[in-house]
């Protein structure tokens, strides 16, 4: 484990030139997270390399301001509280056929998430995450799929292609032992990319950047979460 | 090179700076919804947001899209913004360049870019960079702290950051074994911060 951390170290560099594949990419932010002197040193390379972009400057065509601008005042701005996972992406536009389908999604997230402890801060947060999903739920090509796994537990995925984003939403998922987590796979025709760890059984969890993804598997792995898989999937959901 | 180096010695680290800290009052304004305050971003950040975009996407009319993409991004996320973790010319820059490296990656085949980087000379893009300079300062300021690095490190930043290739394919078209160029993009990217006298 601690060559591994040595060599996610080295990383730094490659990571703030964005020269990382996504997989790779995702690892990385997950040891970022837990490294105090990794974030300094990819905080001071990222602005650096900032600089390197901002030395080839180059005004735009001076039409696509209005355009620009024109879009602005019909978009609605993300709510404010601070992601865990990397950024949303893509225009969100309203789309009326959705609409159906994502308020399932909102009312199955709502029964999930307060029917464990019904605390005003827990709502307060849940407002403000629905916020984030329902810029995905209403992107014209969002899709629902679910799946079934073990012992009665069901997976929700909402995926996106032009966003290249997929909101997972877990039910009656058993917690797991102190020292296990659950961790989530978009596998593609390369193989098992990590999603992100689930914080909680029920929380939800948004990921993106994994082109040509075909299943979204969810696995018991050690706290910290597994580079590749180590346990047979609890739920899996064909995103076809 | 010895001789660029001499005539822009005189040039001292930090100067130069972009879009100062007039970007991180508008973008704390634009947070708030303020779309005057977004116009006035767009005449701070455009012409480096755009240039970044063109720079890594080459194409006219996707750079266009990319960048319009981008903009409606910094509109949009600007509510997620934490000053406490850097300036706001370096998250716009960095999203700019994530979505740049998004639409080159997924537009190209593996096979296609292979090929596009066997026929590339890797020292074009510095050369390039060279050839652009003109009297801005961090233009400058750029092309001297570049001008300090060894040939493989800037090689290797360069080729990753302006050309928008992985480390692995930065190693294959440099010969290089993948550690060796993890390294060096490290290495180069220390030696220009202290050389620019970045803080984060």
């Amino acid at each position: 484990m601690r060559s591994t951390s040595a060599d996610l170290h080295t990383l730094t560099g490659a990571y703030a030139l964005n020269a990382l594949s996504g997989p790779e990419r995702t690892a990385f932010e997950t040891h970022l997270a837990r490294c105090e002197s990794c974030a300094t040193e990819v905080a001071e390379l990222t602005a650096t390399a900032a600089r390197l972009g901002a030395a080839v400057e180059f005004a735009p065509p001076a039409h696509l301001k209005d355009r620009v601008l024109a879009a602005a005042a019909e978009t609605r701005q993300l709510s404010p509280h601070t992601p865990r996972l990397p950024r949303p992406r893509g225009l969100g536009r309203a789309g009326g056929a959705l609409l159906a389908a994502a308020c399932l999604v909102a009312v199955a997230f709502v029964a999930v998430e307060v029917s464990g402890s019904g605390r005003d801060d827990q709502l307060a947060q849940l407002s403000s995450q629905y916020g984030r999903f329902s810029d995905l739920l209403t992107t014209p090509d969002a899709r629902i799929f679910t799946g079934t796994g073990t012992n009665g537990a069901t997976g929700t995925a909402v995926m996106s292609p032009s966003r290249n984003e997929m909101l997972f939403l877990g039910k009656d998922l058993p917690s797991p032992s102190g020292d296990r987590v659950y961790q989530l796979w978009m596998v593609n025709g390369e193989g098992p990319h990590s999603a992100g760890v689930l914080s909680s059984p029920t929380a939800p969890i948004v990921a993106n950047g994994i082109p040509g993804a075909e299943r979204v598997a969810l696995t018991l792995e050690p706290r910290g979460g597994s580079p590749v898989p180590t346990g047979d999937p609890v739920v899996e959901i064909k995103l076809a | 090179m010895a001789k660029r180096e001499r005539t822009l010695q005189s040039i001292p680290p930090g100067a130069g700076a972009p879009a100062g800290p007039e970007a991180d009052d508008l973008l704390a304004l634009v947070a708030r919804g303020d779309e005057a305050a977004f116009e006035r971003l767009y005449d701070v950040v455009s012409a480096p947001v755009f240039g970044l975009v063109r720079r890594v996407v080459r194409d006219q009319a996707q750079s266009e899209e990319v960048f319009q993409e981008v903009m409606l991004e910094v509109w949009r996320t600007a509510t997620r913004f934490d000053p406490g973790r850097g300036r706001a010319m370096t998250w716009i820059l960095t999203l700019t360049h994530r979505r740049a490296v998004d639409r080159v990656r997924s537009a190209q085949a593996a096979s296609t870019r292979e090929e596009h980087a066997a026929r590339l000379d890797p020292h074009r893009p510095f050369d390039e960079v060279s050839e652009q300079v003109s009297g801005r300062l961090e233009q400058r300021q750029v092309r001297r702290c570049l001008s300090f690095l060894t040939g493989l490190q800037r090689e290797s930043v360069v080729l990753a950051y302006y050309q928008g290739y992985s480390y692995p394919e930065v190693a294959s078209l440099l010969g290089l074994p993948l550690g060796t160029v993890k390294t060096r993009m490290r290495d180069g990217l220390i030696r220009l911060r202290d050389c620019m006298g970045v803080t984060g």
